[in-house]
């Protein structure tokens, strides 16, 4: 293991601890875990946790899970990636593997800025923020993760805040074993560049929507925390093995 | 005998092509079918040329001895070559002096089939006049078709047709007629392929085709040549063998993911058929333009083997071949291919390759596995989940945790540069650089141009060289006059020879078309002007 190198107050602290005791329950049922991760602040996470990982590169995590899932059925395989590693380099991935169903879980940092880069917007930052690489106003309107993921097919999608432990260890379990693809928003504070630790009391839960056009309206504001929506459907793993075999 | 079916797009050009090749397949001839068509689905202009012979051949010709014309307007394209029979509708009206004419389309019409069956009458009428046994092709048909719709088509010819320009006769047993595409496909599944994935791009996409209706691995279509790509390292790291195949475009967006292969020391193989460039170029268009592409795909230094085969048996044995070494060096490795190769057709035997293994750990016992421990060769134990193996695109020690310390780099980076060594070793003892002497003068080539070449050297007593292994670079040790043949205008092989202080006489083509023995004749006529 390697020293942890994120700034002190970090969200990933959070999504670490979380991620932990959600996969050692896994474990203890004996289920085995692989994690992978992106380019960013988030994926130094492979580092910090002692479990089978590939750090891959810019925005491909969801296709390496793929192509493991795949040669091997057997694993629980979650990627870790960022608004920058899945919205910006990767976008046409995470839709890609939600449309088909993938049985891998995606935990999406959302800290709305490229933090490791050292603050430039991301797909996810408010429209007019600046930053270094907009520094008279973001011109772009953001994306909301959520209402992507469902919007492509995603059967298993849910947004959590890094401040609250309890709900975000729950939810990342749930999202592991949930099978098909999971994809989990996590509202990360960055301290350095876009510290939002104040929205802790701005966000509120909901409940499970019946349709994924009811799930869309749930997701809408991005304060709303909740497994928004989940539905059994066939695995893009068994829909292959069973086609080709 | 070399024998041009020529048509439009949707006319069953190639199908044609295939089996009349097939035909001369069962007659025991050695045959090379090369397929000329357009990137239109309907109209245009495509050709097919089967070339059969005796002698063993890797290529078609220049010159027909028939012409077969599914459409009057083709006849033009292709009369300065024709040096034979002309076989054609009997309503076309074609100036030629032999000719054999026939009521094809009428046939086809009256037998309530569709318009692509004239291209199953137009080779009736080949086969009753040069007189081969209609039952040999009714079983040829059936077995390409599996039904017998165009059975009737071969038996109204045969019944209504009383031309004999000549008598072909059975030379031998039967051979097996393979495309490049299917012979690379049949080289990675007997090296044990578990894994094929691929985004459509000619001419590579019939490697897909095929792996996709044999089920003998899983063949999957991603949503991009990265996804591609980055399913292969995902299937690689979960302890199977997979490959992605894609032309120039798609080769580039897979740069950076190589790039991580050999970082991660991930094995992938990455079928590379090239196709006229630059950008989209000539999307159906042979070439060799992507040499130094292959040779340095991707950012950083690392170890990496290319090969290029010189007939479609050796894309069998190298797409083989280099997915046990990718996985035995745990590196990427490039078969750089051509469309000339993966869409043509030959009567070849593929048998040989074999899965050679590689031990993998996987047991878990709660340690992060040593997967890159420094050793001497520079090759390290491979290890997959669930063993907690933790591989990484950033410099890393020898568990696999990130690191930028000076020492680890130091010595992780000269690790990975010392498998290289180790390749070349082996590399050395695969017959890197084919030489066969038979002068003093060299024709030196790679690639698709081999079974012109060496027909060429054979008649004008040169020696030829071709290169089969491009990293590590094998070139043959060589001198006289040298004259290179390379489908690129630069001559990218003929300026490594040079490197190496040889004088080299180049022979080259860029337009999308392979070389003949005939026009191989001509460049080494020009150069003597």
């Amino acid at each position: 293991m390697v020293r942890i190198s994120w700034c002190p107050g970090c969200g990933n602290f959070g999504i670490l601890r979380a991620f932990k005791e959600a996969s050692g329950r896994m474990i203890s049922e004996g289920y085995d875990v692989v994690i992978s991760s992106g380019i960013g602040c988030h994926g130094k996470i492979t580092d910090y946790i002692n479990l089978p990982s590939f750090h891959v590169i810019h925005g491909r995590v969801p296709p390496f899970l793929t192509g493991l899932k795949l040669a091997n059925p057997e694993l629980i395989a979650v990627g870790f990636s960022g608004d920058g590693d899945g919205l910006n380099e990767g976008l046409e991935h995470l839709v890609h593997a939600a449309r088909r169903n993938t049985d891998i879980t995606i935990i999406l940092h959302n800290n709305g800025v490229f933090g490791l880069t050292t603050g430039q917007v991301t797909a996810t930052s408010p429209k007019g923020r600046k930053g270094k690489s907009t520094p008279y106003g973001n011109p772009e309107y953001p994306i909301n993760p959520c209402r992507l993921m469902l919007a492509s097919g995603a059967s298993f999608v849910a947004r959590v805040f890094a401040g609250d432990h309890k709900k975000m260890a729950e939810v990342f379990y749930r999202a592991m074993k949930h099978r098909g693809f999971s994809f989990v928003e996590v509202l990360q504070p960055c301290v350095t560049f876009n510290n939002f630790w104040d929205l802790r009391k701005d966000v509120f839960w909901v409940e499970r929507a019946g349709s994924v056009y009811e799930a869309m309206q749930k997701c809408e504001n991005i304060r709303a925390c909740g497994i928004f929506y989940a539905e059994d459907k066939e695995t893009y793993e068994d829909a292959v093995w069973r086609s080709t075999f | 005998m070399n024998i041009c079916i020529a048509g439009e797009a949707g006319d069953g050009v190639r199908g044609a092509g295939i089996i009349l090749g097939k035909i001369f397949g069962e007659l025991g001839y050695s045959v090379f079918v090369y397929q000329e068509y357009q990137s239109t689905i309907r109209g245009g202009h495509n050709s097919s040329v089967v070339r059969a012979s005796e002698k063993e051949i890797s290529s078609h010709s220049y010159y027909y001895n028939v012409l077969i014309c599914l459409r009057a307007h083709v006849f033009e394209k292709h009369a300065e070559r024709l040096r034979g029979v002309l076989i054609c509708d009997s309503s076309f009206n074609l100036a030629h002096e032999m000719k054999v004419e026939f009521p094809i389309d009428e046939t086809v019409k009256k037998l309530n089939l569709p318009d692509i069956s004239r291209n199953i009458a137009a080779i009736s009428v080949f086969c009753k006049s040069f007189g081969i046994d209609a039952e040999l092709v009714e079983n040829v048909i059936r077995e390409s078709f599996g039904d017998n719709r165009n059975i009737e088509t071969v038996r109204t010819v045969y019944e209504n047709l009383d031309v004999s320009v000549s008598q072909i006769r059975r030379v031998g047993e039967r051979k097996e007629l393979v495309s490049g595409a299917e012979a690379i496909a049949r080289g990675m599944l007997d090296a044990g392929l578990k894994f094929y994935y691929a985004y459509p791009m000619t001419p590579a996409s019939q490697i897909l085709h095929f792996l996709a209706a044999e089920r003998k691995c899983i063949a999957l279509q991603p949503e991009s040549e990265i996804a591609a790509i980055m399913m292969a390292i995902g299937s690689a790291f979960g302890g199977e063998r997979a490959a992605v195949g894609t032309s120039g475009g798609g080769f580039a967006l897979m740069s950076e993911s190589i790039s991580l292969a050999a970082m991660a020391e991930i094995p992938v193989l990455i079928i590379l058929a090239q196709r006229s460039g630059p950008s989209t170029g000539m999307a159906t268009y042979t070439a060799q333009q992507d040499l130094y592409f292959a040779l340095n795909p991707a950012h950083g230094e690392f170890p990496l083997i290319v090969a290029s085969p010189v007939t479609i048996e050796d894309s069998y044995r190298l797409a083989g071949e280099l997915l046990n070494l990718a996985w035995k060096f745990q590196t990427p490795a490039i078969l750089l291919t051509e469309k000339h190769i993966t869409e043509s057709y030959k009567t070849a035997g593929l048998a040989g390759v074999v899965r050679r293994e590689v031990h993998v750990f996987r047991e878990k016992n709660g340690e992060v596995f040593r997967r890159y421990e420094i050793t001497e060769s520079g090759i390290s134990p491979y290890a997959i989940p669930p063993a907690v193996v933790k591989a990484n695109s950033n410099e890393h020690d020898e568990y696999g945790f990130t690191t930028d310390d000076a020492e680890i780099a130091t010595m992780m980076y000269a690790k990975r540069m010392r498998k290289e060594k180790e390749i070349a070793k082996v590399v050395a003892e695969l017959e890197p650089c084919i030489e066969i002497r038979n002068g003093n003068d060299w024709i030196v080539t790679w690639g698709s141009n081999f079974g012109a070449v060496k027909e060429v050297a054979e008649e004008l007593g040169f020696s030829v060289a071709a290169v089969r292994f491009m990293r590590p670079l094998f070139l043959p040790k060589i001198n006289g006059e040298v004259f290179c043949v390379e489908c690129n205008y630069t001559g990218l092989l003929a300026k490594l020879l040079e490197a190496e202080g040889l004088k080299v006489k180049r022979i080259l083509r860029w337009d999308g078309r392979p070389f003949t023995p005939e026009e191989i004749r001509e460049g080494i006529e020009r150069w003597s002007e």
